[in-house]
């Protein structure tokens, strides 16, 4: 307990000090990560601890947009609320809209949930293009953010600390929520709900009562992503941003509070750091949501708590070098299956296809990847992801034999 | 204070042309402990079901403490202070076995959706919780996830939370299967004490039990109630002779 107060407390300070650390771009870029770290979290009372699975979150999220980017041109501009308070009005419009939405949604459950859920989400996305007062048709709604309480929020260090102070307080009271009765009641919904209502519980209301709070979440993750944009565009009612959201957060971790955020973080910070290199990022995101789904259900903070369990177990002497084989491991697979995916998409791409068309004799051009042409015809260019995936192989092989015996090794002297 | 809290008149449940309660009577008093036998697929459970809420009746009234309460959801039936244990169980596997009475006790203290307050510092429910785990002989195993448990335990811990919301009756269905004989007669032990006071309601297959823990007995067979009476007049009864203990003493 004591030492996860520590690393929350280091991870606030990290957190506070990134402006000092960072450029400009990449201090947008922990904006945006936070955002979606809030978003995942709000998600994750829904989906992880209430067990409803969500796949129509954007709308929350969206309708949080929307609400507040209205609020800060409201009064001819002057805003509505000051601007520190404005994700307050996106805080609002989920809750709201949240209530209606969920008292639809949680008539049912399981897959029935999930399917209207959908349907909401896709009835608000279809209808947004077209109500061009309310969401601003394709060019948006652009607004300013007015300066108050002495700051003038010109600069991206202000909106990263007013951003900070959102999420931080947002997912501090999304985990203090976790402690009251009825957070402890989503967990009984997520278990049992059947046995709730012979217990005397209002089943409907009760899951009526956790959606609305994550979509009031979502809306001011929502309005937060206003704030710092000064636009909103009905983009944000898309099913991707609905998709990524269930990913970050099954990629994250459902089972740990923080696992979400950490997986929203950390794939919003991949999208933004790899989407100029490759354009193949949707692919990647899709085949690490399948390896998380099939080799670690329980996500990447899962793994964290893997690790410290077989600390315990076999020693820190011996988990080690382990984990450092299995990084090697993971380095080499993904450098091997990252360069196979790059040279497939470099070859199937329209333009090399026509290219390669023009070539006298039909001959294949060399490719261009990272800074050196390679013949796609040349076995030597195939060698590097066979070798690369083949060491890779190996020392997850390996990895797996010592493991095996060290755990072997560990239950026979206990 | 004896007079019906619970009274069933002319109960019939059909699943389309299935009929599987055929006009039911009952009465339950105020104080007494009232077993329900029969053979397998008499409608023990399924009059449970109907009683508690589960299901709704096809026609026929239920009446608990001046409410008619045919058809009403199960919350509504058990805010007035009727509460039941399940068949199969019904336990939440995943939360720890202090989670799983905690969740229990929380609505009769009023705390069914607050989230402006921590739980973890209402004394009350905190000592009401600890205090049905001792009852039931679970204080050992309070953090031990509930679905990890042995069947016996489960079951122990289905009374528990069966009994949080301190009801007027107590609906309990087979609640010592797949105890040993040890547990079963703390079991048996533990109803006597928790149901003084109030109503029960007993479904159980352990003939000892229910022969040496009830005011009265009543003979379901077929969807409909052959005999009732205390134990004695049970066991003389030719009826239930025939119907149903004919067939255990000729098996």
């Amino acid at each position: 307990m004591k030492t996860a107060l520590l690393l929350v407390l280091a991870g606030v300070a990290a957190l506070a000090a990134l402006p000092f650390l960072l450029s400009q771009g990449l201090l947008n870029a922990a904006i945006q990560m936070l955002i979606a770290a809030l978003f995942a979290s709000a998600y994750n009372l829904l989906c992880g601890q209430a067990g409803m699975l969500s796949f129509g979150h954007a709308a929350y999220f969206g309708v949080g947009a929307f609400g507040t980017v209205h609020a800060m041109n409201a009064i001819g501009g002057a805003g509505l609320l000051p601007t520190p308070l404005m994700p307050l009005a996106g805080a609002a419009c989920g809750l709201v809209f949240g209530g209606i939405a969920g008292w639809f949604a949680t008539k049912r459950t399981g897959t029935y949930f999930a399917m209207i859920t959908l349907a909401i989400a896709e009835l608000v996305h279809s209808l947004a293009p077209h109500l061009k007062g309310l969401f601003g048709g394709e060019a948006g709604v652009s607004t300013m953010r007015m300066p108050a309480w002495g700051l003038d929020f010109g600069s991206t260090t202000q909106v990263y600390y007013l951003t900070l102070c959102w999420v931080l307080l947002s997912v501090g009271l999304l985990y203090l929520f976790t402690r009251t009765p009825m957070g402890r009641l989503a967990y009984g919904l997520r278990e049992n709900s059947h046995r709730l209502r012979f217990l005397g519980y209002n089943v409907h209301g009760l899951g009526m009562g956790v959606f609305a709070i994550s979509a009031m979440f979502s809306g001011i993750a929502g309005g937060l992503q206003v704030v710092s944009n000064e636009s909103a565009n009905y983009v944000v009612f898309d099913p991707a941003l609905s998709a990524a959201v269930v990913l970050n957060t099954y990629i994250g971790g459902v089972k740990v509070f923080l696992g979400p955020a950490f997986g929203a973080a950390l794939m919003t910070f991949f999208g933004y750091a790899v989407s100029d290199l490759t354009q193949s990022w949707l692919l990647y995101q899709g085949i690490l949501f399948v390896l998380v789904m099939m080799f670690m259900p329980s996500g990447l903070a899962g793994l964290i708590g893997m690790a410290g369990q077989l600390r315990q177990r076999i020693g820190i002497a011996r988990l080690m070098p382990l984990l450092l084989l299995s990084i090697a491991a993971a380095v080499l697979l993904s450098m091997g299956g990252a360069f196979a995916v790059e040279m497939l998409q470099r070859i199937f791409s329209q333009d090399y296809r026509a290219m390669a068309k023009l070539a006298a004799g039909g001959a294949w051009p060399p490719v261009t990847l990272l800074a050196r042409a390679w013949s796609p015809t040349a076995v030597a260019t195939w060698a590097v992801p066979v070798a690369l995936i083949g060491a890779g192989a190996l020392l997850a092989w390996i990895g797996q034999r010592q493991l095996k015996q060290a755990t072997e090794r560990a239950g026979g002297a206990a | 204070m004896n007079d019906p809290i619970l009274s069933i008149r002319g109960l019939r449940k059909s699943f389309g042309p299935t009929e599987i309660m055929r006009g039911v009577d009952l009465d339950l008093l105020g104080t007494e402990r009232h077993a329900l036998i029969g053979p397998n697929g008499a409608g023990k459970s399924t009059l449970f079901h109907l009683i508690s809420g589960h299901l709704a009746p096809s026609a026929g009234t239920v009446r608990f403490d001046g409410h008619s309460i045919g058809g009403r959801t199960p919350q509504a039936i058990n805010r007035l202070g009727l509460a039941r244990s399940f068949q199969i169980t019904n336990i939440f596997p995943k939360l720890t076995v202090f989670e799983n009475i905690r969740l229990a006790v929380m609505r009769p203290h009023g705390l069914a959706y607050a989230f402006w307050k921590f739980i973890d510092s209402d004394r009350r429910v905190r000592e009401e919780t600890c205090r049905l785990l001792e009852l039931v002989r679970l204080t050992s195993r309070a953090g031990a996830i509930a679905g990890e448990m042995a069947y016996s335990e489960q079951r122990s811990l289905e009374i528990a939370m069966t009994l949080a919301s301190d009801p007027k009756v107590i609906l309990l269905d087979e609640p010592m299967a797949g105890m040993s004989n040890e547990e079963t007669h703390y079991t048996a032990e533990l109803i006597l004490e928790v149901t003084k006071g109030r109503a029960l309601m007993l479904v159980e297959h352990d003939m000892d039990v229910v022969f040496s823990l009830s005011d009265r007995i009543s003979v379901l067979v077929y969807g409909q109630v052959i005999a009732t009476g205390t134990p004695d007049e049970i066991r003389a009864n030719a009826s239930v002779k025939e119907a149903y203990l004919g067939e255990e003493v000729a098996a």
